[in-house]
């Protein structure tokens, strides 16, 4: 650390005006912090002092705009908390209503979905609306995010193929049967291989967790294990229309 | 409230519309002047007032002051009556429109017209010039404008001459007899405040400046930190944007002197000619006068130091009900521990010995003990009635502590933390820690070898099988198996960290304002509770979970429940931020310490402040009921533990030892120790058994609000135990009283 002699005045100065206000033990970086705010709060208090004077036709600043300038910028990046008596006031109004009952046997106590942040922050998009056939796999177009750069990738390019291979037990394990109104956590249940013309479905890597549905679902499709177990998040048209 | 002065205050009297009587009472005396102000409610009789002596200007002035008065609230009919029998002409009444500019949002519910008369009072009374209006006229009361609160200091006399009267009070008290000395020195640091301010706010910054180099030495030492920050303001704007100052304007510094010393200073600033200083004290000042011995020096300065005075005897008046909750009947399915627990009986006929502490022995109510269903409280569920179980199991095999049987202690250095650990928590069982860190996330440890898992996805827990015994373990996800987890969710330091008791959820609160949950089944944040807008310095869970307060810089704490998204009660108050909040023991009663240097206890029923307590000199950052609810201890900055007894509302013990800040504090599981760690890297263990055994029953019935201190923090210091360069940022003991400390290593 140089010494105090080689620092620039300003630095001196904010070490004077630490020491004035009490602050004995600080890291070196303070400085430069304090001094970066003061540089900033100064320049945009003399940049819309200027405004202010072009707008009142002036050609110098003067004392008026600063004084201007600063209160503007109180109201905006200085704010306080709201004054002891507005709270008392809401506080009063506030205590008055007595507690509400608590509600047995609720399961976790949380307030109403909205207000939390248990939704998913998701929402997935698919092409083709429409499911014709039992072992019709809809294509699925990977949209912006989910391009991945995994090997397994190229062999959803090619899903007749791929369907082709083992249609009946491949779609059985991907098809998920879709509880409207449903709550936000999706359900996913995999139907049994055997009927495969499950009714609202479609297959749809999500996007954000595409990385992971993607590869479960080229293994799955790849093994054609039932390991429907991977598939975590699916979703389908329905929530479109959130 | 007490007169001013003059004969023609009687008259005013009458005009005191909505006063309340208790409420910003200037001086508490009933007795001797008989200048009792009656609170007349709604009067109009201000017909009143027009005997006043017309002729002399000050009448005259005090007259249109009145006149304005009555005209702002709305009682036109009186205002045509005093002014026809006073024979003023109309035009005069405009002009006195600012006095009447009077500080109308001084306090919702309290006095404001109380307030608006006094002052009114003080300030027609003067016969200086009156060339310093408010600036801004008195903008509808009910409007908490800054200015009009700035108001309350228009002018009260000569600038020049404020030096001449602090000296003048000074010499007269120094003159005083040494019994009475020390109390009437109180007056001096609030006079001085007042006075400086009022010479800034009036745009006298030399003699503001003046004044201040001459007299801010004379102050105590324990109130250089607010002098130097008035030192730095010497304008008027910089006092809009401050809060604290406001608010310590508005609100009456309250000093408690004995009914003699009382008189003498009364007496002789009465004698006086111009008696700015009796004006002064009359509108800032609350005297709380009782009945007995002048206190000493030591005495005093254990109380003051605060903020805002000391606390009014009314104050710490109300009912406490600091008793504990009865413990619910648990059926133990006796198995091979054999264990019995039933508490309400509370006789074990089980062959290990049961403690005392682990269930009331009667079956009558505690007088001292809010009933069960004073405030809703969540039912237990099953796996409550296991850890409960579980609990009993554990006490069963409690040491228990003593000056001779000081606890272990365990230390959980954080390492590599980079100075960044801000907060740190512990599960009541001690299988688990959290630690809150600067860099806005928080993460939490396994103490014991059993690792973290997160719940299965839903998609597995549809294939386990429900009606196995092991549910409990099949549900979670072996795969993600680890010592610790990472939350991040937060966008600014974390100050505050509360697990829940049943170990599901976690709380944290940060600089960003909000207080998240957590899941500890799937880690992951499930709300964020938004309220205040200022960062947040501590949260807390409830004892029995559902709740949990609050505090945070916009002065406020706040009760919530986990399942509104709105808060259940504020609970309003403090001058400056509320640093420190902690539940009684019994879940009825709120604790909050805060950067004005008082203690407040909160009824969570009402909201209600039912105790305040005074004698900290500086910010409270930690609180700790004892187990019994029956004492609280605290520590601040200044170093000192401080032990008040919640029932009576008294302050019964001062620790002193620590050179530094004190962070954590808790009660070992008894009561019988307390444990302490501070900034200065050290624990020490104090014997609270003895420091609350010792007290001297007598002297809580004197009405004096105070009793006599002793000097004995060496006797109860039990031990210190120094960390390399490790401060401790918080205690917990365990339930067999192993005492487990936290921080972060400094290098």
């Amino acid at each position: 650390m140089s010494s105090p002699k080689t620092l620039p005045k300003d630095a001196q100065v904010m070490i004077q005006i630490l020491k004035d206000m009490g602050i004995t033990e600080y890291e070196p970086r303070v400085i430069n912090q304090m001094l970066e705010f003061t540089y900033r709060y100064v320049t945009t208090i003399i940049e819309d002092a200027k405004i202010y004077a072009t707008h009142a036709k002036k050609s110098t600043v003067d004392a008026d705009d600063i004084k201007l300038a600063i209160q503007c910028r109180m109201d905006q990046s200085f704010t306080s908390p709201p004054p002891r008596d507005f709270l008392l006031e809401v506080a009063r109004q506030k205590n008055q209503t007595p507690l509400p009952l608590i509600k047995p046997y609720c399961g976790p106590r949380l307030p109403p979905d909205r207000y939390c942040l248990t939704a998913p922050n998701y929402r997935l998009k698919s092409i083709q609306k429409k499911v014709s056939s039992a072992g019709r796999i809809s294509v699925p177009r990977l949209s912006v995010g989910a391009v991945s750069s995994r090997p397994t990738t190229p062999t959803l390019g090619t899903p007749s193929a791929a369907k082709a291979g083992a249609p009946v037990s491949l779609t059985g394990q991907r098809f998920t049967v879709q509880i409207p109104p449903s709550s936000q956590t999706t359900v996913s249940k995999s139907t049994t291989p055997s009927t495969p013309a499950v009714s609202n479905v479609l297959i749809n890597p999500s996007l954000i967790g595409s990385k992971n549905i993607l590869i479960t679902t080229n293994m799955v499709s790849q093994s054609a294990a039932t390991d429907s177990l991977k598939r975590k998040h699916e979703d389908d048209d329905d929530y479109d229309t959130l | 409230m007490a007169a001013v002065q003059g004969g023609m205050v009687d008259e005013k009297e009458e005009v005191d519309i909505k006063t309340e009587p208790q409420s910003d009472g200037f001086v508490n005396t009933n007795a001797t002047d008989g200048r009792q102000l009656s609170p007349s409610p709604g009067s109009s009789s201000s017909a009143g007032s027009s005997k006043t002596a017309a002729g002399a200007p000050e009448d005259q002035q005090t007259l249109l002051a009145v006149l304005q008065f009555l005209r702002k609230n709305k009682l036109t009919e009186s205002v045509e009556i005093l002014r026809r029998e006073a024979g003023l002409p109309e035009d005069a009444l405009d002009s006195k429109g600012v006095d009447c500019g009077a500080p109308g949002s001084g306090g919702s519910a309290g006095g404001v017209d109380g307030l608006d008369a006094g002052s009114l009072l003080s300030r027609v009374t003067v016969s200086s010039s009156a060339g310093t209006p408010a600036p801004t006229k008195a903008v509808a009361d009910d409007q908490p404008d800054v200015s009009v609160v700035l108001s309350a200091y228009s002018q009260q006399g000569d600038p020049a001459l404020y030096k001449v009267y602090y000296s003048d009070l000074k010499k007269f008290i120094e003159s005083v007899l040494d019994c009475h000395r020390a109390e009437l020195s109180q007056v001096f640091y609030p006079l001085f405040v007042h006075m400086y301010l009022e010479l800034v706010y009036n745009n006298h910054e030399s003699e503001a400046k003046a004044f201040f180099q001459k007299f801010s030495g004379d102050q105590e030492c324990y109130y250089e930190d607010d002098l130097r920050v008035l030192s730095s303001l010497t304008k008027k704007e910089h006092m809009r944007g401050n809060e604290t100052l406001l608010d310590f304007r508005t609100s009456k510094f309250v000093l408690r002197i004995s009914r003699d010393s009382y008189q003498l200073l009364k007496r002789h600033l009465q004698e006086r000619q111009n008696n700015q200083i009796w004006n002064i004290i009359q509108e800032h000042l609350y005297i709380d006068i009782f009945d007995g011995m002048p206190r000493s020096k030591s005495q005093i300065d254990a109380m003051s130091g605060s903020l805002a005075g000391e606390a009014k005897r009314e104050a710490n008046k109300a009912k406490v009900y600091y008793g504990l909750l009865k413990e619910p009947e648990i059926e133990l399915p006796l198995d091979d521990e054999d264990e019995e627990a039933e508490n309400e009986e509370g006789k074990p006929k089980k062959k290990k010995p049961k403690k005392d502490s682990m269930g009331s022995k009667s079956k009558k109510q505690d007088p001292n003990a809010p009933s069960q269903n004073r405030i809703p409280l969540p039912e237990l569920k099953d796996s409550d009635k296991l850890d409960k179980i579980m609990y009993m199991k554990e006490a069963t095999k409690r040491i228990r502590l003593g000056p001779e049987n000081l606890p272990s202690i365990c230390f959980y250095t954080f390492l590599n933390a980079y100075q960044g650990l801000t907060a740190v928590d512990f599960t009541d069982d001690s299988s688990l820690i959290a630690g809150g860190f600067a860099d806005s996330t928080v993460r939490v440890w396994s103490v014991t070898p059993k690792k973290l898992r997160k719940v299965k996805s839903a998609a597995d827990l549809n294939l386990i099988d429900k009606e196995s015994d092991d549910v409990l373990e099949r549900i979670m996800d072996e795969k993600t198996a680890s010592e610790s987890k990472v939350l991040y969710g937060h966008s600014g330091p974390v100050y505050g960290i509360s697990f829940s008791p049943d170990r599901n959820y976690l709380l944290s609160s940060s600089e960003d304002g909000t207080v998240r949950l957590w899941s500890l089944l799937t880690f992951t944040c499930l709300v964020g509770y938004k309220g205040h807008n200022y960062p947040v310095w501590d949260t807390q869970f409830s004892p029995y979970g559902y709740y949990f307060v609050s505090g945070g810089h916009d002065r406020v704490a706040r009760l919530w429940a986990t399942d509104h998204y709105q808060p259940l009660r504020i609970f309003a108050g403090h001058l400056a931020d509320v640093t420190c909040t902690r539940f009684h023991p019994n879940s009825n009663y709120v604790a909050t310490g805060s950067s004005d240097r008082t203690i407040r206890l909160w009824d969570v029923l009402t909201g209600n402040c039912v105790r305040i307590f005074t004698g900290h000199k500086g910010p409270i950052h930690t609180l700790a009921f004892s187990p019994n609810g029956k004492f609280l201890a605290s520590g601040a900055t200044d170093g000192r533990v401080l032990l008040w007894d919640i029932g009576h509302g008294l302050m019964v013990s001062e620790l002193k030892g620590h050179t530094d800040t004190i962070y954590a504090l808790r009660f070992s599981r008894d009561g019988e120790i307390l444990a302490s760690g501070s900034m200065d890297n050290t624990v020490r263990l104090w014997n609270a058994a003895k420091a609350f055994d010792d007290l001297e029953t007598d002297d809580f019935t004197a009405a004096t609000g105070h009793i006599h201190l002793q000097d004995n923090s060496p006797e109860l210091l039990l031990g210190t135990y120094m960390s390399k360069s490790t401060p401790v940022i918080h205690l917990h003991f365990t339930r067999r009283n192993l005492l487990l400390a936290a921080g972060s290593y400094a290098a």
